[in-house]
């Protein structure tokens, strides 16, 4: 953590912030999703592939914000918020990733679809 | 090494004053630390909805696919994305003490919360006037809770605006006003970084 600062304005937190840097999360984030869009109104790749892709443009666009809004690095005013995300990212992914698993499992051993139709034209996670 | 004494009921977790402590650090930290937590409660919202989007779930009702709109849906995300660099901003011209900017970096902050939430609001207006509200079906459940939680973050964070634009004129740039400021800004990102989160899952692989 940083030391102290008889001026509140001096702090390292307030003087990190920079126009140029905010200016390039919020392009660089438009432009991913932009992107993401495009990929989903062109229809035109597998599910699997499509939700690699968006995934993937989903994972810069955090990335970017980390950076560039956040202001995330191993400076020691950061260090700390840096480790706790890093400590945390995984539990985000065991939750859904282990409840979509266990889910998954259910469904296709216990649960019978009503209406398979529907089901085709419709692909998600469980599926 | 330098002598440190034991703790005891006495000891202080902060001390103010101390040259070692900032006031600010502490706060800010200690928030980063809330809003990981509170990224946990999304992160469960976004496993229910997983598990609640397939059509047997839709109970007969529409799916992912007939709600979603993903070019509107990114006409939102342009709005909260530019209503967070501009609070960005505005915490750019409080390094120089700028009062006059913070505070129309935190109105236009505002103006394009409201035109997101507008959005989202007339979405969740339009499906329940059509039969189609949160009770409709366990999926909608699922849609209605996760979009509410988003707003309701985001309508803490406009009262939080509110009494900023407060407590600026009024206090000046002292020790508490900057940690506050500096909270918000965190929050008011995480908004985005919640809304990538649901723009991608719900108004893109569901569409």
């Amino acid at each position: 953590m940083a030391g102290s600062h008889s001026d509140p304005l001096a702090h390292p937190e307030v003087r990190m912030g920079g126009a140029m840097r905010y200016i390039a999360g919020f392009i660089s984030t438009v432009a991913l999703m932009g992107a993401a869009l495009i990929v989903t109104l062109r229809h035109d790749m597998g599910y699997e592939t499509y939700v690699e892709v968006v995934g993937g443009l989903a994972a810069l666009a955090l990335l970017s914000q980390a950076v560039l809004f956040y202001g995330l690095d191993i400076s020691r005013a950061q260090i700390w918020k840096s480790v706790s995300l890093i400590l945390t990212v995984p539990l985000f992914i065991i939750t859904v990733g282990l409840t979509v698993w266990m889910f998954q499992s259910l469904d296709q051993r216990t649960m019978v679809m009503p209406n398979s139709a529907a089901a085709a034209t419709q692909p998600t996670l469980l599926q | 090494m330098a002598h440190q004494a034991a703790p005891d009921a006495n000891t202080r977790l902060f001390a103010p004053g101390f040259a070692g402590h900032s006031q600010i650090s502490a706060r800010t930290l200690g928030f980063w630390l809330y809003m990981l937590s509170d990224a946990l409660l999304f992160t469960a919202l976004f496993a229910a909805y997983a598990v609640l989007d397939t059509p047997m779930n839709a109970a007969g009702g529409p799916i992912a696919s007939q709600i979603v709109n993903p070019v509107e849906g990114f006409w939102q995300t342009i709005a909260i994305l530019g209503s967070v660099t501009a609070y960005s901003l505005a915490t750019v011209a409080l390094k120089t003490g700028n009062r006059a900017g913070v505070m129309l970096g935190i109105v236009a902050a505002m103006v394009l919360a409201v035109v997101f939430l507008g959005f989202g609001f007339n979405d969740l207006a339009t499906l329940t006037a059509q039969g189609n509200g949160m009770d409709r079906s366990g999926y909608l459940s699922a849609y209605f809770v996760l979009i509410l939680t988003h707003a309701i973050h985001m309508l803490f964070g406009l009262i939080w605006m509110l009494v900023m634009l407060v407590q600026i004129p009024r206090d000046g740039f002292n020790e508490m006003v900057v940690a506050r400021l500096l909270n918000l800004r965190m929050f008011w990102q995480f908004q985005a970084t919640v809304w990538v989160c649901v723009y991608i899952y719900v108004y893109m692989i569901g569409a």
